[in-house]
């Protein structure tokens, strides 16, 4: 995931991952519509994505730095279902901010109350940081984890 | 009916059911049908409005319904359709 955040700085990199149990065995990267728009490379940019934004007010629009592609995620989670392991986390980079849920992050991710959310922060670049939380009712709750 | 795949944060409405079935006609009559079944369904779903919210995508048998007739897109039976909430989120302001 930290090698992930590298590659799309100074974007926010986005995946999910699955498993069971609550163990991690399967990672996704999950393409971020936000960063290949800003880009231009509108050969890789969902249309539906394109007609999703444009719906939001421009203030909504400028707080959003991620947003995953739903073809990525639709097939993402054909996978799951495939190797039948659930979704147990998202994560997603904050290239020059701390490891923790912006505003937008809280309203956003709480769509998804029951999973976990991971925040990789390169803000330092030599020491890139990771945590998780779970975010439901408009806070965010620290979630310990083990790398095995 | 129309198997609906039930994205991980709605199975608390659905029993922890991952796919549901429901008799419907269009995407509109569906959410109302599942509505009937798992109350609270169409508040996730559907904004005040009636109107699917923003960050919800619908896709019946792998097609966006926004690239088709959107809550009046018709469904039969067989078909599969799946909701699936987007995940996103944004940068910290002046950090």
């Amino acid at each position: 995931m930290i090698a992930h955040a590298r590659e799309l700085a100074p974007h926010e990199c986005c995946g999910m991952l699955a498993g069971k149990d609550g163990r991690v065995t399967h990672h996704y990267k999950i393409k971020n519509v936000v960063a290949t728009k800003e880009e231009g490379v509108k050969a890789l940019f969902d249309e539906a994505k394109i007609t999703t934004l444009e719906q939001m007010t421009s203030e909504e629009r400028a707080d959003i730095a991620f947003w995953m592609d739903t073809k990525d995620m639709f097939a993402a989670q054909k996978d799951m279902r495939a190797n039948s392991v659930e979704l147990l986390a998202s994560y997603h980079s904050h290239p020059i901010s701390p490891a923790r849920p912006s505003p937008t992050d809280i309203k956003a991710l709480a769509l998804y109350p029951d999973i976990c959310h991971i925040i990789i922060s390169l803000q330092d670049p030599k020491a890139p940081a990771a945590n998780a939380f779970r975010i439901a009712n408009g806070t965010a709750t620290p979630v310990p984890y083990h790398i095995l | 009916m129309v198997k609906v795949r039930i994205p991980t944060p709605l199975r608390t409405l659905t029993g922890g059911k991952s796919e549901v079935e429901a008799p419907a006609s269009d995407i509109q009559a569906l959410i109302e049908s599942l509505n009937g079944q798992f109350p609270g369904l169409k508040d996730r779903v559907c904004d005040d409005k009636g109107e699917i919210r923003r960050f919800v995508n619908i896709y019946l048998n792998e097609e966006d319904i926004r690239f088709l007739k959107g809550k009046h897109t018709p469904v039969k039976d067989g078909d599969e359709v799946s909701i699936v909430p987007a995940i996103a989120g944004g940068c910290e302001q002046g950090a």
